[in-house]
């Protein structure tokens, strides 16, 4: 034993040391391309281009739409829900012109990335893990998250900002925000009397019900409208930095001046038959607005896109529970079987 | 009167769950909920349209599985046998999924309807792949078979769930059961199914007795071995698809409920049925009750509860197998 060790030993640190070695080298190339290429900063490290990337696969679920706003198709998309080509929802639709990505449904598939030879992978709000970052970081650079956001919780804004970065465009950027903030700023103005008063994106679903808040998109749409959650909300303990479930015996921290349902159309049913929500002044005060497949999923997506599309469907509904007056009908609600 | 005290748990039980919850009721409100119900008083609706619809679901669901699993494990002879473990559960569930997927409709007619097939044909292959058709069933192998359909079972309702939009959601319900979508449940119609499979079950009870003494010795007495393993199978379909129908898989339910039902009627069948009935309900409706308690306002699910009191009971029971032995 004693003669077996030593010969081994030394070959075990110098090859520790060769790998070391390897390393700094590997990373020199990297420290020289700070300077002249694109820095990304993000929740898994650092991630350099060395030009703006233009075969991009968007991972996230949402990401696409970002992608998109810039006139670029991705080559690759991810599915999260709904029946449309490609994963890509109505209002980002035009920008795909004659492009057919390939859409990936469900664990990412990382030879499936590799065959797209991209020069860009957009992790954000992806949900993979470091060590799928790392396997997909031989492929191309991978960006994910900045740090300071949970993994589904990056604000359009940031989202459209790196994205704009990474494909050389950051101009067109800033005006694509500054396009989406002045829409909103102008529903703001139109509705001073929302500033202040209390709104909540709700889900009913499998038994269970939930309200979105604090990073969640659906939860900032309605922020950046002026409104906040209530406060028996707000007290409620968040669940991965975007939502909290209720127990089906006290739904009152639901009971904001606005009640928006995320739902659809299959599952208006089971929202109509949740006793519990009839004891809600929302309901009794006809406060509640339904957001069908199409509009909750403009208000998820919550992209540069999709969210002028929401706000341009939602405003008329939003107001007319606000009236002040219980008599006046929420046509959305009222469809589905869910007005008093 | 030993059986006695199994209905003195069960009241206790059925009490608790409808007195204990996230929201205290004040004494008053259960009469007043009951004679002049104000759908707009949420304490009224928390008794009515919340804790009482999940009573009754356990109450059925509890008392079903408890009959299935009592049937099946005195029909193959093995203390391990259970709609769960078996795979009976995950065939309702897979052909309940499969169909509302398809037709794009989950309303209380559909539930009722798609349950029952699934858990016929998966009966009926765990009994035929585990020899039960040439009169051979082993407890290894009939465990073995059962367990390998239950995998390919609950892998398929992953494979449809996980395309489906609500994913987590629905693949949850359709894994691990729950009480808290009693409200959309059939709970009349599978109260009524149930309560067939029951009564199919006590007429039955000696034959499936005498089917016990081993295949020539129950000929001899008059028995018709495989009309009574299809009465039997037949139960075992009623009473696992209303269950499941009601509340989604349960598992380990009808595994653990038999054997300490036994400790109470002894080796007659048809005690040991009225037994398991009661004491599956009163164990639904406890796991149910103390899921809501833990970790309020959050629920852990029925479904996980019955799993995780029935794990240790699985493990209990399989020490006590020897070889030759049935119980």
């Amino acid at each position: 034993m004693s003669l077996a060790h030593p010969p081994k030993a030394p070959s075990r640190i110098s090859r520790r040391g060769l790998l070391a070695g390897a390393g700094a080298l590997l990373a020199a190339p990297a420290v020289m391309a700070q300077t002249s290429g694109l820095r990304f900063v993000h929740a898994y490290g650092e991630t350099v281009l060395e030009r703006p990337a233009r075969r991009v696969v968007s991972l996230g679920y949402n990401t696409h739409d970002t992608v998109l706003a810039f006139g670029v198709a991705p080559v690759g998309t991810r599915y999260w829900y709904g029946d449309y080509a490609y994963g890509v929802w109505p209002w980002a639709q035009p920008y795909l012109g004659e492009a057919k990505p390939v859409m990936m449904t469900g664990e990412v598939s990382i030879e499936t990335v590799a065959s797209l030879a991209p020069d860009l992978i957009l992790g954000t709000g992806s949900g993979i893990s470091q060590a799928e970052y790392a396997m997909l970081s031989q492929i191309a650079p991978v960006l994910m998250q900045p740090e300071e956001f949970s993994t589904y919780g990056t604000p359009w804004q940031s989202e459209t900002r790196t994205v704009g970065r990474a494909l050389g465009m950051e101009d067109k950027a800033e005006a694509l925000i500054s396009g989406v903030e002045t829409t909103f700023a102008a529903a703001r103005d139109r509705h001073p009397d929302w500033a202040g008063r209390t709104a909540v994106a709700a889900w009913h679903d499998g038994g269970q019900t939930g309200a979105f808040m604090a990073e969640d998109t659906r939860a900032r749409f309605l922020k950046e409208l002026g409104f906040r959650a209530p406060d028996a909300l707000a007290e409620t303990a968040v669940i991965d930095g975007f939502y909290t479930t209720l127990s089906p015996e006290d739904l009152s921290p639901l009971d904001a001046d606005l009640l928006v349902w995320i739902s659809s159309a299959e599952r208006a049913a089971d929202l109509v038959a949740l006793a519990m929500r009839r004891t809600l002044g929302a309901y009794a005060e006809g406060r509640e607005v339904f957001a069908d497949e199409l509009i909750a999923g403009a208000m998820s997506f919550g992209s540069v896109l999709s969210l002028p599309y929401a706000l341009e469907r939602l405003e008329e509904p939003f107001a007319l529970a606000l009236d002040g007056d219980p008599a006046t009908v929420v046509p959305s609600a009222a469809k589905v079987g869910l007005a008093p | 009167m030993r059986m006695l005290w199994v209905a003195v748990v069960l009241m206790l039980c059925a009490l608790g769950s409808l007195t204990i919850g996230v929201r205290a009721l004040a004494p008053s409100v259960y009469l007043d909920a009951l004679l002049t119900f104000d759908p707009s008083d949420p304490a009224h609706v928390t008794l009515v349209a919340v804790r009482l619809p999940r009573l009754l679901a356990g109450l059925i669901a509890g008392a079903a599985l408890g009959v299935a699993g009592t049937v099946m494990q005195a029909l193959t002879r093995n203390p391990l046998a259970d709609p769960g473990i078996l795979g009976v559960n995950a065939g309702a569930a897979f052909a309940l999924l499969l169909g509302t997927s398809l037709i794009g409709r989950s309303d209380e007619a559909m539930v009722a309807v798609l349950s029952f097939p699934g858990a016929a044909l998966a009966s009926l292959a765990v009994f035929a792949l585990g020899g039960g058709l040439r009169g051979d069933v082993g407890p290894v192998r009939l465990t073995l078979a059962g367990a390998a359909l239950n995998a390919l079972l609950l892998s398929l309702v992953s494979a449809v769930a996980l395309v489906r939009q609500e994913t987590l959601d629905v693949f949850r319900f359709w894994v691990a059961g729950s009480l808290t979508q009693a409200t959309t449940r059939p709970l009349g119609a599978m109260a009524a199914v149930a309560a067939l499979g029951g009564i199919i079950a006590l007429v039955i009870a000696p034959r499936i007795e005498a089917l016990s003494l081993g295949g020539a010795l129950s000929r001899g007495l008059g028995t018709h071995p495989r009309r009574v393993q299809a009465g039997a199978l037949l139960v075992v379909t009623l009473t696992t698809g209303a269950a499941v129908a009601v509340a989604g898989p349960i598992a380990f339910l009808g595994l653990m409920v038999p054997p300490l039902a036994r400790l109470v009627s002894g080796h007659n069948l048809r005690a040991e049925m009225v037994v398991s009935a009661m004491a599956g309900a009163a164990l639904l409706t406890f796991a149910d009750t103390l899921g809501r308690l833990l970790m309020a306002p959050s629920e852990i699910r029925a479904g996980i509860m019955t799993a995780l009191i029935g794990g240790p009971v699985f493990l209990w029971i399989a020490r006590r197998i020897r070889p030759g032995s049935t119980t």
